[in-house]
């Protein structure tokens, strides 16, 4: 099988309780880092388990380095999880934990204190080894998880939403610290979760999932920047906005007419366009005044603020003191790096953007 | 709405003083003597031996028995899993008397009766009838108390250590079993006291004869229509220490915390 699927998911369905996964395909390839957003019960976690071997699919198959691996009992698989609530062993301690997979895999323990040890040092736990589980702290729990489930250098890492329950600081210093890992291993990694920094920071791909279907998988761009369906881009968050092509600067960058604005973009594109600008990416001035602030909204770290350009809505994040001075109804200019206008689609026909 | 709450309150403490009154007089109304010389009876020492052998024998196979049934139940789906739910607790609903009586037809007059005793194994008025009568009647507890128990351990421990590489097996050794300890535990200790106190299926499995299929319950109760009250109330002594020792030893592993003493509390009740 080529490199371009190592791990592939062919038109899996399955069934539990009230639940159904629908025709679900996934290709990853080698070494690949693969993230799952969506919605809160979407099926998320079901996918995961049904490629870790937990649940038999009623239909499909799932192939691994081109062998079906459907029938194949989870303990054969190479596949190692972890869970939000890191689910480490209560009867063990931290070392215990970690040596688990390991013991089955090789008898030498001189090798497997070495391996444990590598392991240790790249996430920074050599000192809590012999510490009973119970007594570590959140982001120490996961670390062990990690190191339990990297240690055994699986073919395939799947990760459950595993920074969820982690403070900010924390989880931060956890991606850099499963970034390293990974590196180190060459790991291929599934990795389900709803904090988009996992996404910019980690993944090399995304799959968007919604009511037990994958709506659209693709590059970390592609999704971001061009979402196939509304329901993505709203997921997302990204603007989608129509906008029409009206030529090009001195530079070969397109001019673009969003409502009373123009916007350049890197993309080609004439006529009538969709175009889509990520919130973050929108820089917000006092100067020619073009567009309206109709709502301020705190979210979090962020302060979301809705502008109406004329008949076109968009969305832009701001730190909040960036707007002090900033109230409804102001009167305001924005500029947007043309490298993060995107053309999604040409209207030149009338093409309803629905799905 | 006050004098109802007044009323309620009056009620239980109604309650708790005549049922602490009824287990104070047990050792209040005979006199000591008496009871040290019904302790001594040869009777007595071969229905406390009796009792203890056939419990132990009992709670371990209740125990072996309810630990891949409570674990089927709580993991597994099957066809049928909620009829087998329903009739494993029957028992518990069933008057004991005719728990027996199920079950001396079922040995005496059935084909499965027939075909142990054609290995020559003789269950009606037997000891080992004792332990089969005490066996079903403390197995739904058990049941209920380990199904609750892997009910309340995350399966995704188990997903773990499968896709660590171990089988199915290993698995249920290495981390179902000891995540549940407590439940097992607090099982194996109801179940000895339910084995201790059986007497309906007891006594018309096995027969209750004298000093052959005698255990404390059917002492009691021999002893009670002979109007031999001495060796009735000392039998009765004897099955509330042993209860209370299990209790004890209940608590003091089980800690304060656990809730596990819960279940089998609300499951008791
Ligand atoms: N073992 C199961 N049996 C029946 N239904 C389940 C089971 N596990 C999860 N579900 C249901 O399937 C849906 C999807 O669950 P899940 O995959 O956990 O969603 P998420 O995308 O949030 O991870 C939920 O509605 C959940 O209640
Ligand atoms: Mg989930």
């Amino acid at each position: 099988m080529s490199k371009l699927s190592y791990l592939e998911v062919k038109n899996i369905s399955i069934e539990l309780g009230e639940f159904k996964l629908k025709d679900i395909n996934l290709k990853v390839k080698k070494g690949d880092y693969l993230t799952i957003i969506g919605p809160t019960g979407s099926g998320k976690s079901i996918l995961l388990e049904t490629i870790a071997g937990f649940y038999k699919p009623k239909l499909g198959k799932i192939y691994l380095a081109g062998e079906d691996i459907t029938n194949l009992p989870p303990e054969k698989r190479k596949m190692s999880i972890v869970y939000q609530d890191y689910m480490l062993f209560p009867h063990m301690t931290a070392f215990e934990n970690i040596a688990y997979g390991l013991k089955k895999k090789i008898k030498s323990k001189e090798e497997i204190e070495k391996r444990i040890k590598e392991i240790c040092e790249i996430l920074n736990i050599t000192h809590i080894l012999k510490r009973n589980v119970k007594t570590l702290s959140g982001g120490e729990q996961q670390r062990v998880a990690l190191a339990r489930a990297l240690v055994i250098e699986p073919e395939v890492l799947l990760l459950d939403e595993p920074f969820s329950a982690l403070d900010v600081k924390t989880k931060e210093n956890l991606r850099n610290l499963v970034k390293k890992a990974v590196k180190e291993y060459g790991t291929t990694v599934i990795h389900i979760t709803h904090d988009f920094e996992d996404v910019w920071s980690l993944a090399d791909r995304v799959a968007v999932m919604k009511g037990g279907g994958i709506l659209q998988e693709g590059s970390v761009e592609e999704i971001f920047y061009k979402p196939s369906v509304n329901f993505v881009a709203e997921f997302v968050g990204t603007n989608v906005l129509k906008g029409e092509v009206i030529g090009k600067d001195e530079n070969g960058l397109t001019l673009i007419k969003v409502g009373d604005t123009v916007v350049k973009s890197v993309d080609m594109g004439n006529g009538d366009v969709l175009i889509s600008i990520r919130p973050e990416d929108v820089v917000v001035f006092y100067g020619e005044k073009r567009c309206k602030v109709k709502n301020i909204r705190r979210r979090g770290e962020v302060v979301e603020i809705t502008l109406d350009l004329g008949g076109e809505t968009l969305r832009s994040l701001l730190t909040p003191n960036m707007l002090k001075t900033l109230n409804v109804e102001d009167e305001v200019s924005i500029s947007v790096d043309p490298n993060s206008v995107r053309i999604i689609k040409s209207l030149k026909q009338k093409i309803s953007y629905k799905n | 709405m006050e004098k109802f709450k007044a009323f309620c309150i009056f009620l239980s403490f109604l309650f708790t003083f005549l049922l602490f009154m009824s287990i104070l007089s047990l050792f209040l109304v005979p006199n000591p003597s008496e009871i040290i010389s019904s302790l001594k009876t040869e009777e007595m020492i071969y229905s406390l031996k009796l009792s203890i052998a056939t419990s132990l024998a009992s709670t371990v196979l209740v125990i072996l028995f309810s630990i891949p049934v409570g674990y089927a139940l709580s993991r597994h789906d099957f066809i049928g899993k909620s009829i087998v739910k329903s009739i494993l607790d029957l028992p518990m609903a069933f008057p004991e008397l005719v728990l027996g009586l199920a079950l001396l037809l079922l040995f005496g007059q059935s084909f499965i009766g027939k075909f142990l005793e054609s290995f020559g194994i003789k269950i009606v008025f037997t000891k080992i009838g004792i332990v089969i009568a005490q066996f079903f009647t403390a197995l739904p507890y058990a049941v209920r108390v380990i199904y609750s128990t892997f009910e309340g351990i995350n399966p995704r421990y188990e997903f773990v250590s499968r896709s660590l590489g171990y089988g199915e097996l290993e698995t249920f050794f290495r981390i179902s079993l000891p995540l549940a300890k407590n439940g097992l535990f607090a099982s194996t200790i109801i179940t000895f006291a339910r084995c201790m106190g059986a007497f309906g299926a007891v006594l018309i499995l096995a027969g209750g004869s004298y000093m052959n299929t005698e255990i404390l319950p059917i002492t009691l109760y021999l002893n009670i229509s002979y109007g031999n009250l001495g060796m009735a109330i000392t039998s009765g002594i004897l099955l509330i220490i042993i209860s209370f020792i299990a209790i004890l030893i209940f608590e003091k592993f089980e800690g304060v915390n656990s809730s596990n003493f819960k279940k089998v509390e609300s499951i008791r009740n």
